[in-house]
């Protein structure tokens, strides 16, 4: 677990190296596209990254065990299967405050004064970790208790999976202790990340010394998000014309070729269809849950006292043991697998929009504001959710991929899609066992996930100011905050 | 960059306590191999789910590693064979009279008549009964110095058949101390329990005393690993020496030299629901019976390791197989008058609407499932498909709340009866009927199966009562599992059973 942290930090440094180095000698504003990379590496499933690694580093490379939990050399591989699309997640959404930061008035002052581009960049990572610190508090949370499937293929006796069996085996004793212990250490994870939260920006906090961590200047369009749109519809509309149901048995494991562009699956249908066809129920549900998920959490993250407990209990309980819950409290209707999903799936946008805010409320310019008589209201509405929304948004989008496949880990309880139904989670699982063999058969709907992962990611950036001339256009946000710098 | 180091530092503090108890102790150490026979290093699939309890599912877990044995087994033709009794006589209709072979249990005390009558009376009483012993009321007592006579309160010829089960497995008084009877250094068999780490693995060593001979092995490493591409995984590193049940589609990644397929007594057979629903009507079920083609199911799904369904028993029943060949051939001693009568005609489908249930326990079943929609579809039907994990369906279909139900079951695995199988599954009382079939004709077929006494005639009545179940349509046989293990090239004398009892003997060794 400790490894897959540190995996997960060094690709969060390898996602934000690139800002860092950039804005260490102050030249952000040459900064263009990046982030697709990593929105795909965030949208790869875990389970999958996980069977890859185990059989060819671990099976044909023959470089560490490809299974088993006795020392050091059996953590290398969970703990990247794990860590890379979290360290990917993580990496993005501190790639997102960091030119805030930079743009403060101390950094300049900084490179005025000729202290070093290194020590700024310190100083400007020191600046945004609080507010990823929540969800690295729900990351260390949900690897102990959510790494079933990995902990599965890496054959790893994990808390996650015990708890999983006992509720499946209504083994009383036992899922009370594993909840439990789980709970305990959502707790302790919560009361660290608080703590050093503390540390970091104590002093500030209490004294509303901070500012506010936007973008200097939004980003600029970037046609990227066209081509992957173009890409993933191209092969979604080329999908739609064929049968998905469509089986041949005798056909299976086809490897591509011009009959079936993207190969056939292991009852011979064919996957270009079966990826076409299942993009709208994949998509539909997706966005839906995700944008509930949006608006629980961040409306919930602005009521921090009343849920930070009920964050840190919520994402004690893996996805799956939710889904129990739900099941059996909502019975198994339609629409129980996305309530699932939606009950957990707010919880990490809620932290960070915890974590922004009390940030927020300790900069100047809200001082500022109130100074001159504003209301809560008024606070509220121009102020703050300005400021909260675009981050978490992002964050939300950043996610999706994710909740497609939170979707599809239900299946077993027989609750969300079932086959034949092209669902892509549900391709990815089905496949699976396969990937060896017919490598395609995953690595087809693994990859139309990466690009919806991109897809969401940049054009949350693009779509928003799709004018040209915003680049040079004013910026009230950085002026608010360049004049509240002066008043301080 | 001040960030991941910083994390690092608070990540370490996080987890530095937990770290060190983080990991599973024992495993593939390379010790044990001492001059006489090398430890064998297994990955079984099913971990335990009730402590090593001998009268549940862990029965066969420790039967398959060599652990207990019974007081008779089961030969390669499914007919009881001596274990711990030497030889049994049939008294009367009620009575048996075991005389035991001189043995010793793994704490060091003889078997004897005592120890072993006490050992099958707290089968008798244990909660829930043990599958052997469902719907029988024994008693067993000591008779002279190596004799034991059991007593049944019913005539019960299959009564030796039954005693091989792995849940009437005999260990010694030590091991009914406590609430659960534990087999740890308590029971017969060539490899005793030292060490038992959870869910995850046990250490066994050898039983030096074993009355069948020492073991070539000087113990085994058992690992329990749930997921098939790990166990596969694991064989191909070389981490292990036997992988057991690899799945079929891990199967063509092994070398031919490790891959061992042995027929099984398991039938994959699609069950339709006669009690409610569409199929309470014989004529569609037979209509879905003549949709179904099974041989696509055995080459493409299973990749040929299957064979296409011939009925309740496959080809692995040996003497089940030599009838059925029988019936093709012309009539030889007796066998050969059991075909399926009285079937209904198929009518016309209609359209008519079903709901196919499955589990993902055994990753097969849902492409068989699929597959089986795309036929049953070609025959007009209109198929929706349910899959779940197994605990989470059978209840639901024992509810009836499914039109069709495809399952594996192994025909032969409790008992190694084949009369109390039809029994339970197909008879009104069955207690686990999943067609929820209640037919007068198969159950005076089951009836009458239930009194012959002689073998023969037993397997006979047993064909003409599997004829009468096949007759209603209730089963579709879809094919008969052959299993895949997975096996060293090193590693000699792994035991193939088709019966899936054995897996580990005295004379496997690596």
């Amino acid at each position: 677990m400790a490894a897959a942290l540190v995996v997960a930090a060094l690709t969060a440094a390898a996602v934000c190296s690139r800002t860092l180095w950039l804005g260490a000698r102050r030249r952000l504003d040459e900064r263009r596209g990046g982030g697709s990379a990593a929105a795909m590496v965030a949208a790869l499933p875990e389970f999958l990254t996980a069977s890859v690694l185990a059989v060819v580093v671990g099976v044909h490379l023959g470089w560490l065990p490809a299974l088993g939990w006795y020392g050091p050399r059996w953590m290398v591989l969970p703990a990247l299967a794990l860590g890379l699309p979290a360290g990917a997640l993580l990496g993005r959404m501190l790639d997102d405050l960091l030119p805030g930061a930079f743009a403060e008035p101390w950094a300049l002052a900084a490179a005025a004064r000729g202290i070093s581009g290194r020590a700024t960049a310190r100083q400007a990572v020191r600046r945004c970790i609080p507010g990823l610190l929540p969800n690295v508090g729900l990351f260390v949370v949900g690897l102990t208790g959510g790494a079933v499937t990995v902990e599965q293929i890496f054959d790893i006796p994990g808390l996650g999976r015990t708890t999983l069996q006992a509720a499946l085996a209504q083994d009383l004793p036992a899922l009370q202790a594993g909840t439990l212990a789980l709970v305990l250490l959502a707790a302790l994870a919560g009361a660290l990340t608080r703590l050093t939260a503390r540390l970091l920006i104590g002093p500030a906090l209490r004294d509303g010394a901070l500012h506010s961590l936007h973008r200097p200047r939004p980003p600029v369009p970037r046609r990227t998000p066209l081509l992957y749109g173009t890409v993933l519809l191209a092969v979604v509309a080329l999908g739609l014309t064929r049968d998905p149901l469509a089986l041949d048995t005798g056909a299976r494991l086809q490897p591509p070729s011009w009959d079936h562009p993207l190969g056939t699956d292991a009852l011979g249908r064919d996957l270009l269809a079966r990826i076409g066809h299942g993009a709208f129920t994949t998509l539909a549900l997706a966005v839906a849950i995700s944008a509930t998920a949006l608006l629980v959490g961040v409306l919930l993250g602005l009521l921090p006292r009343f849920s930070g407990p009920l964050v840190d209990t919520v994402n004690a309980v893996p996805a799956v043991l939710a889904g129990l819950l739900v099941a059996g409290v909502a019975g198994s209707g339609a629409a129980t697998p996305a309530l699932a999903v939606a009950a957990v799936a707010w919880v990490p946008l809620a932290a960070h929009t915890t974590a922004l805010l009390e940030q927020e409320r300790a900069t100047t310019h809200i001082t500022a504001t109130k100074g001159l008589g504003a209301g809560d209201a008024y606070l509220l509405r121009r102020e703050l959710l300005p400021a909260l929304l675009p981050p978490v948004a992002r964050h939300a989008l950043l996610r999706l991929p994710g909740v497609a496949l939170a979707l599809t880990s239900l299946g077993f309880l027989g609750l969300g899609a079932q086959p034949p139904d092209p669902e892509w989670g549900l391709l990815l699982a089905e496949n699976q066992p396969y990937a060896e063999r017919a490598p395609w058969a995953v690595l087809a709907p693994a990859a139309a996930l990466a690009l919806l992962g991109a897809l969401a990611v940049t054009a949350a950036g693009g779509v928003r100011r799709p004018r040209p001339f915003v680049r040079t256009a004013g910026q009230p946000k950085t002026a608010v905050a360049l004049t509240d710098g002066e008043t301080a | 960059m001040r960030s991941p180091r910083r994390r690092r530092v608070v990540a370490g503090l996080l987890l530095a306590p937990a770290l060190t108890g983080c990991f599973a102790s024992g495993g593939d150490s390379p010790g044990g191999d001492s001059a006489d026979g090398s430890r064998l290093r297994v990955a079984l699939a099913f971990p335990p789910a009730e402590n090593f309890s001998p009268y549940g599912a862990d029965a066969t877990l420790l039967s398959r590693l060599g652990v207990t044995e019974g007081l008779t087994k089961l030969d390669a033709n499914g007919a009881a064979a001596p274990a711990l009794a030497e030889s049994w006589t049939r008294e009367n209709d009620r009575n048996w009279l075991f005389t035991l072979r001189e043995a010793t249990f793994q704490d060091g005390t003889d078997v004897t008549p005592d120890a072993v009558a006490a050992a099958l009376t707290h089968a008798t009483e244990a909660e829930p009964v043990t599958a052997a012993l469902s719907g029988i009321t024994l008693t067993a007592k000591k008779s002279g110095d190596n004799q034991v006579r059991v007593t049944t309160e019913d005539p019960d010829p299959a009564l030796p058949l039954r005693l091989s089960s792995p849940g009437l497995a005999i260990l010694s008084e030590k091991a009914y101390g406590k609430d659960r009877p534990t087999p740890v250094g308590t029971a017969t068999g060539p490899f005793e329990i030292t060490k038992a780490n959870g869910t995850t693995a046990a250490t066994l060593d050898r039983f030096d005393d074993y009355w069948g001979g020492r073991a070539q092995a000087s113990g085994i490493d058992a690992r329990f690993t749930a997921d098939g591409t790990a166990r596969t995984n694991a064989l191909r590193t070389d981490q292990i020496d036997i992988a057991e049940a690899v799945p079929v589609a891990q199967a063509s990644t092994l070398d031919k030299g490790t891959r061992h397929e042995t027929a099984t007594t398991r039938t994959t057979s699609l069950l339709l629901n006669t009690k409610s629903g569409a199929f309470k009507d014989p004529k569609l079920r037979a209509a879905a019976r003549e949709a179904v083609d099974t041989s696509v199911l055995a080459k493409d799904v299973y990749e040929g390791y299957a064979d296409p369904g011939v009925g309740i028993f496959g080809p692995a029943v040996t003497w089940a197989a030599g009838a059925r060949s029988a019936m093709r051939v012309p009539p030889a001693e007796g066998w050969g008058r059991a075909e399926p009568t009285g079937r209904a005609k198929a009518a016309d489908v209609d359209g008519t609407s079903v709901t196919v249930a499955t589990y993902d326990n055994r990753p097969e079943l849902p492409e068989v499932a699929q597959v089986l929609q795309q036929q049953l579809q070609k025959a007009g039907f209109k198929v929706k498909l349910e899959v779940r994990e197994y605990s989470r369906l059978e209840s639901d279909v024992l509810a009836g709340k499914f039109d069709a139900f495809v399952g594996a079951r192994n025909s032969l695995l409790d008992t190694g009866d084949p009369v109390s199988i039809l029994a339970s599954d197909f008879t009104c009382d069955g207690s686990y009927n999943l067609a929820l079939l209640c037919d007068k004709k198969v159950d005076q077929a089951v009836a009458e199966a239930e009194k012959e006494s002689d073998t023969d005639e037993r397997r006979q009545a047993a064909m003409n009562a599997e004829a009468a179940v096949l007759g209603t349509d209730a089963t579709v046989p879809l094919v008969h599992q052959r299993v895949i293990t997975g096996v060293g090239t090193s590693v000699k004398g792994v035991i193939l059973d088709p019966y899936e009892r054995a897996l580990v003997g005295t004379g496997t060794r690596r």
